[in-house]
């Protein structure tokens, strides 16, 4: 197993793994995000407003401390945030709604940047339909979820903050009915609901920019959030820790199941891709950061138990599943 | 009539060589084999972690499965579909070994997704707009639900286990 500093901070994909395909970044991921994230930020300022202090690359205030040094409207915090005082007071330590989504958005974006959407309204249609069901069992069900099938070959599918998932044509086209595409989607929908991508980002904020706000980097304009999340694709290539990974399997399975779905899909998709041929380059980098598939599968064997024997079975609609060319 | 024969005599011939064959099996952890597919049925051996078995067919949350000793129904979550070769220690393989030179791996022409892909990157406006245009709302989720026959069910999340 790879130990990656930043393994807490990390990112919520499902078989991201692929997304990360040069080593040396896996060996130095912290590093690499805080680097990016801070010069782009500085570079923002810099653009913003002439006398562009040095960003504050030494002293890393607590969100805690940094909240109380720099109370909103006060010019006079020395070093740290150059005052943007007239925006409003939000911060990373509690982004609203429409923050997170404008930062899922600008992740997602960037990664249709690198992988547009299959042409293919009619699948389109289709995901967003079993994706959209599925996200209405979770406690999240407000948000406008949204949902593509990318054009890529690798093995993955992946969430971005304010209900954002990716599948990559690659799973899609492993997938036999549409339990299975269930179960992948509660995966993902499972680390939007548990915030676990933004988590990721907001620890990442605080620890650089400690006083930093969300509307420093939101505020002012659009341009502004774009370069300061540009690396926002890049993000992406992160692995989670185990255990949001483990979480997301769980809850997984039971967005599936509440949605009426066979509650094995998400299992069989594992299943599947544990056979995958380790050597294929479409999978090599999912199991290098992930846990195996093995392993994931007996954990979520232990914790489901004998808790669905009772249960009535659900459906697998494999006649429905949409077939893709 | 004699072509219709002919299909017949092949199904019968070769059904029962699919259901003997079984595919490999192999055990993720200890667990009982029963009788049949239900937790309270008699228990008639056990699988420990790595061992060989032959999946025979799938019923509900159960695999019947075939060992050198016995045959039985054991938990779906307990088997997973091939050999032990494939076991989780080969992660560690690829992490040291082959995916250690650095290079990027998905070099077979095929449309993968590196790092450098996404590094480089540029968030891409239109295709954004294209995904927004298929949003659904909760409403269009219950009717394509209730056309495939589904209907919600209530099941608290599972917990966690060391």
């Amino acid at each position: 197993m790879i130990k990656i500093p930043m393994s807490n901070l990390l990112i919520g994909l499902f078989f991201s793994a692929s997304l990360i395909a040069v080593n040396a970044y896996a060996l130095d991921l912290g590093k690499a995000l805080e680097d990016a994230v801070k010069n782009k930020v500085e570079e923002v300022k810099k653009g913003e407003e002439k006398p562009a202090p040095e960003a504050n690359t030494s002293a890393v205030p607590s969100p805690a401390e940094s909240t109380a040094t720099t109370p909103n409207a006060t010019a006079t915090a020395p070093e740290a945030a150059p005052a943007q005082s007239t925006q409003p007071e939000i911060n990373w330590e509690k982004p609203s709604k429409a923050e997170e989504i404008a930062l899922g958005r600008e992740i997602t974006g960037s990664i249709l940047g690198a992988a547009p959407l299959v042409k293919d309204e009619a699948l389109q249609q289709y995901v967003n339909q079993v994706g959209r069901w599925v996200a209405s069992q979770s406690e999240r069900a407000d948000l406008p979820w949204k949902f593509g099938v990318i054009d890529s070959s690798d093995i993955n599918a992946f969430a971005a903050p304010g209900g954002y998932v990716l599948i990559t044509k690659g799973l899609y086209q492993k997938l036999q009915n549409e339990a299975q595409l269930a179960g992948v989607l509660g995966h993902e929908i499972a680390h939007v609901v548990k915030k676990h991508q933004l988590k990721v980002l907001q620890k990442q904020q605080l620890l650089n920019f400690g006083a930093g706000k969300l509307s420093d980097l939101f505020g002012k304009n659009d341009k502004l959030a774009k370069k300061a999340i540009s690396s926002g694709a890049e993000i992406s290539a992160r692995t989670l820790d185990k255990d949001a990974e483990f979480e997301a399997d769980r809850m997984g399975l039971v967005l599936s199941a509440r949605a009426g779905y066979d509650a094995y899909g998400l299992p069989e998709v594992l299943q599947t891709i544990g056979q995958t041929n380790k050597g294929d380059s479409s999978v090599a980098l999912l199991f290098k950061t992930h846990p195996a598939p093995d392993e994931r599968l007996a954990k979520l064997g232990d914790s489901v138990g004998s808790s669905l024997d009772k249960v009535k079975a659900g459906k697998t609609l494999e006649n429905r599943l949409y077939e893709l060319n | 009539m004699k072509n219709n024969l002919k299909l017949l005599i092949l199904i019968s011939l070769a059904s029962p060589i699919l259901a003997l064959a079984g595919d490999a099996g192999t055990a993720l952890k200890t667990d009982s084999i029963r009788a049949e597919p239900f937790a309270d049925a008699k228990t008639v051996g056990s699988i420990n972690k790595n061992d060989s078995v032959d999946i025979l067919t799938k019923k509900g949350a159960w695999l019947q499965v075939k060992t050198k000793k016995t045959k039985g129904w054991v938990r779906l979550l307990s088997v997973k579909r091939g050999g032990t070769s494939s076991s989780g220690s080969s992660i560690a393989d690829i992490a040291s070994g082959r995916a250690g030179t650095g290079k990027v791996v998905s070099t077979t022409g095929i449309r993968g997704l590196s790092a450098e892909d996404l590094k480089a990157a540029k968030f891409n406006e239109e295709e954004m707009k294209k995904m927004e245009s298929h949003t659904l709302s909760q409403a269009d989720g219950k009717s394509f639900a209730k056309a495939g026959g589904l209907s919600a069910v209530k099941m608290a999340y599972l917990k966690g286990v060391k």
